[in-house]
């Protein structure tokens, strides 16, 4: 029974973190189409980018406690890839070059939505399975 | 010539009876210029035909004549150009006779580059031609068929085939024509996949004196001059063919390559009689490399290599073409002729786009006019905000307007409108400079303001540790701003404020009603504060006295500071909130790398170990992300930045310069800064920087035509949005650069428009916008678009590309990325030719782009790219590469190219008045050391600094004369002064005269002697770009290995 809540939090975690790099790519989006100024969209982007690796790591962390190492692998390479964003420091977005790297920063982020929305997937099968497990007990 | 005589007899009647002749250019202009719908041209249908006939006839006057002359003397082309058109067209005679003086100056060049070595294949190359003519011809009618056969009789006459191609090779335009007037009457009908490149010309250059046929006679007929001109006409004869590109340079627009030749079938009339004569002559120009790679044999002859020794020339036929453009020195394309698909633009390796200088300096008397709409308003197009400008097109008896951006029909309104004569252009049309001007100033009313226009206001921002002191900056940088207190743009209204900062920070009161100004300092670096925000930045005129009083005691006031400390990052900071209610210019001057508080910076070890490296580009970036948020925070206030680093050591340009790099100002770097060396130079580029006319508070735009756009910046500003570049302050001394690319597969206009919209403060406290228009045909041949080439533009935009590269990689790979561009550029040129010519182990470019290769490897051998850690320091290389960023491209290809004169002999001749012979002594040589002769004085100038050489063997009068008693002394103890005799004055005026030339920096004059170790390296020797030096390559090897890479895979 436990396993199905664990599977129900990460799923969780997983749709804020959908919907935090939704926001990013919608503040670039509203740039491209000059909505809003450049000024406002690096710092709304810049000002959940930690939220969105802290919850990563957190997501990544809770796999690994609850023992779904399988899912933690499939965490890690996001994971290392966000870190070595960090420690470059370039995980923040650059306000003064922001145009010239508009389209980069929105693969990116496409990427990692397609990333993301795999795991999503996984663990929607995992707890159904799981519910589908404890029901037959 | 089957083709070609239908249009001939129409010819002898047209002239006289189309009022053409007659009618005044700049309504044909009007007229026919614009993509009209189908109502306008009912109005002016009587005209294209016309025109187009005109154009015509003096092409198909010539054929029959061409025929006959070419077992005659070369001069007889001349004769039935004066004969046929003197009602018509008087301008050809001229155009005929123009190529050699269009020509002439290079034609050392041209000549002497294509030696003896080359004329064996010069030989050659007319045998295997012929042949190869008739192939085209298989897919063309019959009649078509015939100039080659012509030609190859000529051919066999060795002494006339150049002439006699590039004549019949005008017979072909007629040919290619006769089928325009159904062109024209369908106006901009696309035409599918063919696309004349040149028929806009002429139905442009309408009336006056056809500038676009002279200028395509021009280029065509390069060689024509050569042989009727020249006295020796056999000798000259047989070199052209495997020299110049004589031949169609310009209907090259019309000859197809040989992929398109089934579209030739669908337009026989355009290209066939062309493509048939294709072959014969080259259009382009060679240089003979040896063909053994890597071994220098002597036969190949760098002294006749192009050099751009009359500095940068302008590709004037497009001026010419459309004489309603922008002059050049605000707009340049790198080609001015837009490719018309996707798939040709991707062969253009030579990228695509402009760059803008908009408020370039215009000689006397061809100042920008301004223009006041008054209660109009500003007439711009509904959709798309294009401003109204001399390609617009008014319909519907003058009621409606169509945007030649968008083609929108908008209407005129009440006050606007006047009625259009029976050629339909707008009677008023004198009095309206912006539809007869390409660049016009608007005076903007309240609409184009987001607040009142804000005063002139300069802020100064002043290092006062000990060095600052001890290099005795703070003193020049007090007195030079004293005197120009007076000068400062925008009296009454200009505002001026100073901090001055070491470990602290010190505000100055200088409210009016004060007799001293007075010093707060702020201590506390962590939290800044600002005491009496109100009286920090006062009106100069009311508070002149305070500011005098200030400026006078500024440098006693810190004379014995023994402080070390900066605290750069706190300081800029509280200049920050003091300016930015309003914007405004900030001069920061910086004389230690910053030490306290926020932003302060590391000694970055400039580790020659890191060179080479992936982390290498780490040390080109600011170090701090400050400096990149302080810039964003400053251009959003609109504050411009300008940063002057006088310093001996390490000052860490890399992340002080982006604080001008993104809010569009400028870094003046003077390394080792002491006043007794470098105060002048301080002094008048400070001097400068405050008193040119500068606009404020400025945003520009540039907008294209639908199908294309601009997708990338380059230079020293910020973008606001995609496509807006925030400016907070412009002056003359920026450029820009821009690239573009196409949005749709297939461009169906003939031509595309480019307008420059500059919006800004005038120091008046006038709202005002320059608008620059221009437009340039839309080809749909790759030959054209080389023809169309404009080095100093291409190069220009390599330029940005290459130091944008530097700062996210390798230095490595930004030289290669210029090498690469160029190679497959003329790789591609390459192919595009070597289907019909034997080219052998020729290097072969278009004539618009002779240069190109020299200038590329002076920009790869130039400050911000050279070779490896050694050759600059790090400072040095950032701070050229932000100089350059924002230079325009007379200056950006002076300084890869410097001048080097020789004056010994010029001082020694006998004084003639003030003006005695600049003209003889502004001689440029070579870039060689070998230029250099031992008993020679020579001088050196970049635009940047100037070097004075003295040869060993120098007389020694001379040199006693010049330096006075100090002649034998080491000379970089010794600075130039002005002696008392003639010869010393006589330099002197020299020297002032090079600096007038292009105030924007000053030269400082190096003197050193020849030999004298590592100076004379340091200054000259490196610099000399055709050596070779160190590990980088010579210009002799630099083309063998252009040649080298070409020719793999090609």
């Amino acid at each position: 029974m436990g396993d199905v809540w664990t599977w129900l939090i990460s799923f969780f975690f997983l749709i804020a973190l959908v919907g935090i790099i939704v926001y990013q790519l919608v503040c670039l989006a509203d740039l491209e189409f000059d909505y809003i100024n450049p000024y406002d969209s690096a710092s709304r982007i810049n000002f959940v980018v930690l939220p969105e690796f802290i919850l990563q790591g957190t997501l990544c962390f809770y796999y690994l406690v609850t023992g779904h190492w399988l899912m933690t692998l499939f965490c890690l390479p996001y994971l290392f890839y966000d870190y070595q964003l960090y420690s470059k420091g370039q995980h923040l977005i650059d306000v003064t070059e922001i145009f010239n790297l508009l389209n980069r920063e929105k693969k990116k982020r496409l990427f990692k939505l397609g990333y993301i929305i795999l795991i999503l997937f996984l663990t929607i099968f995992w707890m159904i399975y799981s519910a589908l497990d404890d029901y037959d007990d | 010539m089957g083709t070609e005589n239908p249009g001939y007899p129409i010819f002898p009647a047209r002239p006289t009876s189309s009022p053409f002749a007659s009618s005044p250019p700049s309504a044909m202009t009007q007229q026919s210029g614009r993509p009209a719908g189908g109502s306008e041209t009912s109005g002016f249908r009587p005209f294209p035909p016309s025109t187009s006939q005109n154009t015509r006839p003096p092409a198909s006057g010539l054929v029959p004549p061409s025929v006959a002359p070419n077992t005659i003397p070369s001069q007889a082309p001349v004769p039935p150009f004066g004969s046929r058109m003197p009602l018509s067209r008087p301008p050809p005679p001229p155009s005929v006779s123009s190529p050699p003086t269009a020509y002439a100056p290079p034609g050392g060049g041209p000549f002497q580059r294509f030696p003896t070595p080359p004329f064996p294949t010069a030989a050659q190359t007319p045998l295997p031609v012929p042949p190869m003519g008739p192939p085209p011809a298989q897919t063309l009618p019959g009649q078509l068929s015939s100039p080659p056969v012509s030609f190859r009789s000529q051919q066999q006459v060795p002494p006339v085939p150049i002439g006699s191609s590039s004549q019949s090779f005008t017979s072909g335009l007629p040919g290619a024509n006769p089928s325009q007037p159904t062109g024209d009457s369908q106006s901009f009908a696309p035409r599918p996949g063919f696309q004349q490149p040149f028929p806009p010309t002429s139905s442009y250059s309408g009336g006056a004196p056809l500038p676009g046929f002279p200028s395509k006679q021009i280029n065509a007929i390069p060689p024509a001059p050569a042989v009727s001109f020249s006295p020796t006409a056999q000798s000259v004869v047989l070199a052209p063919p495997s020299t110049v590109a004589p031949y169609p340079p310009h209907q090259g627009g019309f000859a197809q390559p040989p992929a398109l030749a089934a579209q030739q079938n669908l337009h026989p009339g355009y290209a066939s009689p062309i493509s048939n004569v294709q072959g014969l002559v080259e259009d382009f120009s060679s240089l003979s490399v040896a063909s053994v790679p890597g071994s220098l044999e002597p036969g190949l002859d760098h002294k006749s290599f192009p050099r751009p020794l009359d500095g940068d020339v302008e590709p004037n036929s497009f001026a010419e073409m459309y004489p309603m453009n922008c002059p050049s020195r605000y707009l340049r394309l790198t080609t001015n002729a837009i490719p018309n698909s996707q798939s040709l633009a991707s062969r253009w390796h030579l990228t695509l786009g402009a760059v803008v200088c908009p408020l370039a300096e215009a000689p006397e008397g061809e100042e920008v006019p301004l223009i006041d709409f008054g209660s109009t308003g500003i007439i711009r197009c509904r959709r798309c905000r294009t401003y109204v400008n001399p390609f617009v097109t008014f319909t519907d008896s003058g009621r409606k307007w169509r945007c030649n951006i968008c083609a929108l029909l908008n209407d005129v309104s009440g006050e606007y409108f006047s009625h259009l004569d029976s050629t339909g252009r707008r009677i008023d049309l004198d009095q309206r400079l912006e539809l007869t001007k390409g660049s016009v100033e608007f005076i903007a009313p309240t609409e184009y303001m987001v607040r009142p226009p804000m005063p002139p206001i300069y802020f100064f921002l002043i290092d006062v540790s000990i060095s600052a002191i001890r290099s005795g900056m703070l003193e020049v940088v007090a007195q030079t701003i004293k005197s120009c207190l007076d000068k400062l743009p925008g009296y009454p209204r200009t505002q001026i404020g100073f901090i001055t900062y070491d470990s602290t920070i010190q505000f100055y009161n200088m409210k009016s009603s004060l007799s001293q100004p007075q010093m707060m300092v702020v201590s506390d670096l962590d939290d800044i504060f600002v005491p009496l925000p109100d009286d920090l930045l006062v009106n100069l005129s009311e508070s002149r006295s305070v500011v005098e009083a200030f400026l006078e005691s500024l440098p006693s006031m810190f004379q014995d500071n023994i402080n070390v400390e900066s605290a750069f990052g706190p300081a800029l900071k509280a200049a920050f909130m003091v300016m930015n209610q309003l914007g405004g210019k900030l001069l920061i001057f910086q004389n230690t790398l910053p030490s306290l508080g926020v932003g302060r910076l590391k000694l970055r070890g400039d580790d020659p170990r890191v060179y080479g490296t992936d982390k290498e580009y780490a040390l080109r970036i600011p170090e701090d992300p400050f400096y990149k948020q302080m810039a964003a925070d400053c251009t959003k206030f609109q504050i411009g930045v300008n940063v002057y680093a006088c310093s001996d050591k390490y000052i860490d340009i890399a992340s002080l310069g982006t604080l001008a790099k993104y809010t569009g100002g400028q870094m003046y770097y003077y390394p080792g800064f002491q006043s007794s060396v470098h105060g002048d130079k301080l002094r008048h580029e400070l001097a400068r920087d405050l008193t040119r006319e500068t606009a404020w508070e400025a945003v520009m735009r540039i907008r294209c035509g639908k199908g294309i756009r601009f997708t990338s910046y380059h230079g020293n500003f910020m973008l606001r949005s995609t496509d807006l570049i925030a400016l907070p302050a412009v002056d003359c001394d920026k450029a820009y650069a821009m690239q573009l690319s196409l949005e749709e597969t297939l461009l169906t206009t003939q031509t595309v428009y480019f307008q420059v919209a500059l919006l800004y403060t005038a120091s008046c406290g006038e709202r005002r916008i320059r608008v620059h228009t221009a437009v340039a045909p839309v080809v749909a041949d790759l030959g054209e678009m080389y023809r169309q080439a404009d080095t100093g533009s291409i190069v220009s935009v390599f330029t940005r590309l290459a130091i944008e590269k530097t700062l996210s990689s390798k230095l490595d790979d930004a030289r290669n990325l210029v090498q690469q561009r160029i190679v497959k550029a003329l790789r591609e040129y390459r192919n595009l030719h070597a289907v019909q010519h034997r080219l052998g182990s020729r290097l072969i470019y278009p004539e618009s782009l002779k240069f190109l290769p020299l200038y590329a490897m002076a920009l790869s051998k130039s400050t911000p790219l050279q070779a490896g850690h050694a050759d600059a320091s790090l400072d040095e290389r950032c701070a050229a590469g932000f100089t350059m960023m924002a230079m325009p491209v007379k200056k950006l290809l002076k300084l890869l190219y410097p001048n080097l004169i020789r004056v010994d002999e010029w001082l020694l001749k006998p004084s003639v008045g003030e003006n005695d012979g600049f003209k003889d002594v502004l001689k440029r040589l070579p870039l060689a050391a070998e230029s250099l002769d031992s008993r020679g004085l020579y001088i050196y100038d970049d635009g940047l600094r100037s070097v004075l050489w003295f040869g060993r063997m120098l007389s020694p009068d001379i040199s006693k004369n010049l330096l006075g008693a100090d002649f034998a002394a080491e000379l970089s103890r010794v600075t130039l002064k002005e002696q008392e005799n003639g010869m010393s004055k006589k330099l002197t005026r020299l020297i002032k005269k090079l600096r007038e030339i292009d105030p924007s920096y000053y030269r400082m004059c190096h003197l050193v002697r020849q030999g004298e170790q590592p100076r004379e390296g340091f200054l000259l020797l490196r610099n000399l770009v055709e050596d070779p030096m160190g590990g980088s390559t010579g210009y002799v090897d630099w083309i063998m290995q252009l040649h080298r890479h070409v020719q793999q895979n090609s």
